[in-house]
């Protein structure tokens, strides 16, 4: 039973995997990474670790994934194109590399194969979320406390760079909401004419809506 | 058939897992799918940490898990800062755009 449910989710994370590498839209690779996450979730729980599970869920599947489509929802991503590989000469070296990395891990999965150890059963104390605070807060104290460290260092440096420049180049303009109006808001009289209105800037779209130039940002100052 | 799965079972599905990640981030040119097999990668090693601390009856390796999923959150974080501010410079996602490290 143990076994199929291992088939099952193993089958899945690897076939998400795949998938991840596979697909050419971002999007759809985060999609199939949110697969990978939730297998491994599951198998987590198989490995009697339910607030590893739990954790994974919660900060990979939750939160980190949302950061990144976010970040590909923003940055509107399109798909790769297909372009000739450069480093063409490099691609024997990566296959015997890979068959390297291929007989290294088989050789750790030899070792441990005869291993005489037995899986934590659930309902032996390894793994609850009691044990995991008692060790995060006596033996690995230190670890832990240069974890939170670690975060303020990062929402800082993410802070930092994600900031927008405050020094706006002499030619910006502003016009309030102009940019955004649709299309039958601006030409109401007109439904004929369905040729797409270049409104990149604040001056055509103040030309479109026949109002007064726009504002320059140094006569709000 | 009442087999339970064996150690290897899951050292070997984590291998599988860390080669794809690696074939990802080495045959991908958007970094937005780079980062996302980095991700991959670190869930290999999580799978293979959990699978000791299973197997040996010792919680480290679940501590282990917790602090990497940290990292990997604060990586998150401002890897994607990065991003932005590379997508903002270059209006584009693709390394080779970016392989000289400079503006």
């Amino acid at each position: 039973m143990l076994a199929l449910l291992f088939i099952i989710f193993a089958g899945l994370a690897v076939g998400c995997a795949v998938a991840v590498v596979a697909q050419r839209n971002p999007l759809y690779s985060a999609v199939s990474l949110i697969g990978v996450f939730v297998a491994l979730a599951c198998l987590y729980v198989m490995l009697a670790a339910p607030f590893i599970a739990a954790v994974q869920v919660i900060v990979y599947a939750g939160a980190i994934m949302v950061l990144v489509v976010f970040v590909i929802m923003l940055l509107n991503v399109e798909e790769e194109e297909r372009r000739r590989p450069r480093l063409r000469f490099l691609v024997p070296t990566a296959v015997v590399m890979a068959a390297i990395l291929v007989a290294e891990t088989s050789f750790i999965m030899y070792s441990v194969r005869f291993s005489p150890f037995t899986p934590t059963d659930n309902i032996s104390n390894t793994g609850i979320t009691s044990q995991i605070g008692t060790g995060l807060f006596t033996r690995y104290l230190l670890p832990f406390e240069i974890t939170s460290i670690l975060l303020l260092m990062a929402i800082v440096g993410a802070m930092t760079l994600a900031r927008r420049s405050l020094r706006l180049s002499p030619t910006a303009r502003i016009l309030p909401g102009a940019q955004v109006l649709a299309r039958d808001v601006l030409t109401r009289g007109s439904p004929e004419d369905l040729t797409a209105i270049e409104a990149d800037s604040s001056v055509e779209a103040a030309r479109v809506l026949g109002v007064e130039p726009p504002i320059k940002r140094e006569d709000l100052e | 058939m009442n087999l339970a799965p064996q150690l290897w079972w899951y050292l070997a599905l984590s291998a599988v897992l860390f080669t794809i990640g690696v074939v990802g981030v080495i045959i991908k040119r958007n970094v937005i799918a780079m980062f996302m097999c980095i991700e991959l990668m670190l869930n290999a090693v999580n799978l293979t940490f959990v699978a000791f601390s299973s197997f040996f009856q010792d919680v480290s390796g679940q501590l282990f898990v917790f602090i990497v999923m940290t990292v990997a959150a604060a990586e998150a974080a401002v890897g994607l800062g990065i991003i932005i501010m590379i997508f903002r410079n270059r209006e584009s996602l693709d390394v080779d755009d970016a392989s000289i490290l400079k503006l």
